[in-house]
């Protein structure tokens, strides 16, 4: 059996939502939201929101970005819910709007060549290179040191890819996925979302070179 | 199978997006090659690093953007739209009949060229005797435009096809040109945004020029608007290209396209904006685009406020 990511399983309603056919449940809620009915739009933001706020922290890594993209994507859906069709899945809908946000955010970061080094967290500043997993208190000082230098070379490594590319390797390896959905969401062919995928996995297994 | 294919499919293979025969095969294949086993284990520790890389939202962060969506719900702001403020520019603008004269055009159909360009053909089977072959899902669309049976029990059906294709090509070649010129004026954000990147080195061309100019004024996205905005930074000096910018900074929803804006026009003197940026600044909300303003009108001798 293929390997499957720890994160992959953690995030297993994003793949769901997206690949699932629309249930009757959502249907009926998009046609009352249609409609006007405010309390069937909020069941619909809640059936998809920590999915959609769990995707922008992980890409964007800051909570204010995180924050922004999960406004204007709502908003977005609500002022133009009325124009939905059903000829595609509402969850594919929702995230095409929510990843062209992010890609605007990835896109604007590079043109800026910047990364925000410190996050902004209700506990104040935060060093992300300190975001990852905390090594325990007893373990050993050389690993730490080399998980250290790992956990830089993964920044260099994923600042390296497109946002493009960025994306597809966040969709498939974080939120799990399907490359076919990916490639519906962006708007390309799952034969370009698997280039991408592709792509990606090189480029980071060339930075990271003997660290994995 | 040698070990060069099988390395090219470990990706996939570890997502669990190869069909049945080739996982098959990859398995296989390393349970007999060492260095493909290592490839492998390469592929799971880089994955296994990464997944320690996730950033959760903290705790009470998907509370808080509940509650100010439902806040900016309520409120009415989100069917609020930035008012069609009608400074002097834009007044000066309509009164001069220059702004927009060409775009009509742009925003018609695409044209038969353009669909070729698309990479969609477009091809219409009709008569008795042929029938049309069955369409691969996925590449073929097909929208039906008549039906007419006849006496003998035969029907004629008339359809369009599109078919998708994909062409190759380096930046000076004219088709791949057009291609870019007719993504860029689509309607999906991520190709517009490739688009434009790619043509930004070429505005000395009227048609690039015109493209860069509608989207500035018309492009949905904002990280469209923002790419157009750049692409137009090196003919600040048309005249044309200023009248839009200014356009951009005095009626774009988006604080940032509004900084990029004004960044652009005041980049060098210019007395002919001097009215334009008096009248602007004081109704300005975000706080760099009046700094830099008023930052302009001092800078160019003018008093800041008009009386």
């Amino acid at each position: 059996m293929p390997g499957r990511s720890v994160a992959e399983f953690m995030a297993q309603d994003a793949a769901e939502a997206v690949g699932a056919r629309l249930t009757p449940q959502v249907d009926s809620l998009i046609r009352a939201a249609q409609r006007g009915d405010h309390g069937a739009f909020e069941q619909l933001v809640r059936a998809y929101d920590q999915s959609v706020l769990r995707l922008a922290m992980n890409l964007l890594r800051s909570p204010e970005d995180a924050r922004d993209v999960y406004q204007e994507a709502f908003l977005r859906v609500y002022r133009n819910l009325h124009a939905f069709r059903f000829d595609c899945s509402f969850p594919t809908w929702l995230y095409r709007i929510v990843t062209n946000i992010c890609l605007d955010h990835l896109r604007k970061r590079k043109v800026r060549k910047e990364e925000p080094a410190v996050v902004e967290t209700p506990d104040g500043p935060l060093d992300r290179m300190d975001s990852f997993e905390e090594e325990a208190p007893q373990a050993d000082p050389e690993r730490s040191m080399w998980n250290r230098q790992l956990r830089e070379r993964i920044e260099v490594a994923l600042e390296g890819l497109t946002p493009r590319e960025r994306m597809v390797f966040e969709l498939r390896h974080y939120q799990g996925l399907r490359l076919r959905n990916i490639g519906e969401i962006l708007g390309a062919t799952e034969e370009a979302a698997k280039n991408c995928l592709f792509r990606a996995t090189q480029k980071m297994r060339s930075v990271l070179g003997d660290c994995v | 199978m040698n070990c060069d294919w099988v390395r090219k499919l470990l990706p996939f293979y570890f997502y669990g997006e190869l069909p049945p025969e080739d996982e098959e095969r990859v398995e296989e294949h390393a349970h007999a090659c060492a260095a493909c086993a290592g490839e492998l284990e390469r592929q799971r520790r880089l994955a296994a690093a990464l997944d320690r890389r996730r950033a959760e939202p903290p705790p009470l962060l998907l509370e808080e953007c509940r509650a100010e969506l439902r806040s900016a719900i309520e409120s009415g702001a989100s069917r609020l739209e930035r008012p069609p403020a009608k400074g002097p520019w834009t007044l000066f603008l309509e009164a001069m009949g220059a702004t927009l004269a060409g775009f009509g055009r742009l925003r018609q159909p695409v044209g038969a060229l353009a669909l070729v360009a698309l990479g969609f053909l477009a091809a219409r089977f009709t008569g008795a005797g042929s029938g049309p072959a069955p369409a691969s899902p996925g590449e073929v669309y097909a929208s039906v435009r008549s039906v007419q049976p006849d006496n003998a029990g035969r029907v004629t059906i008339a359809f369009d096809e599109t078919r998708r294709r994909e062409i190759s090509g380096r930046m000076d070649d004219r088709d791949i040109q057009k291609l870019l010129l007719t993504a860029a004026r689509g309607d999906n954000p991520a190709v517009q945004m490739e688009s434009v990147g790619l043509l930004r080195e070429r505005t000395g061309s009227d048609d690039v020029r015109d493209v860069m100019l509608n989207l500035v004024s018309h492009a949905s996205n904002a990280g469209v608007r923002l790419q157009a905005l750049e692409g137009l930074k090196a003919r600040m000096t048309d005249p044309r290209v200023r009248q839009t910018v200014a356009g951009a900074l005095e009626d774009d929803g988006d604080p940032t396209v509004r900084m990029h804006a004004v960044d652009l026009l005041v980049a060098r003197r210019d007395d002919s904006i001097v009215g334009f940026l008096q009248d602007l600044a004081p109704r300005e909300s975000n706080d760099y685009v009046r700094w830099k303003c008023e930052k302009a009108l001092r800078d160019w001798n003018a008093s800041v406020g008009t009386f």
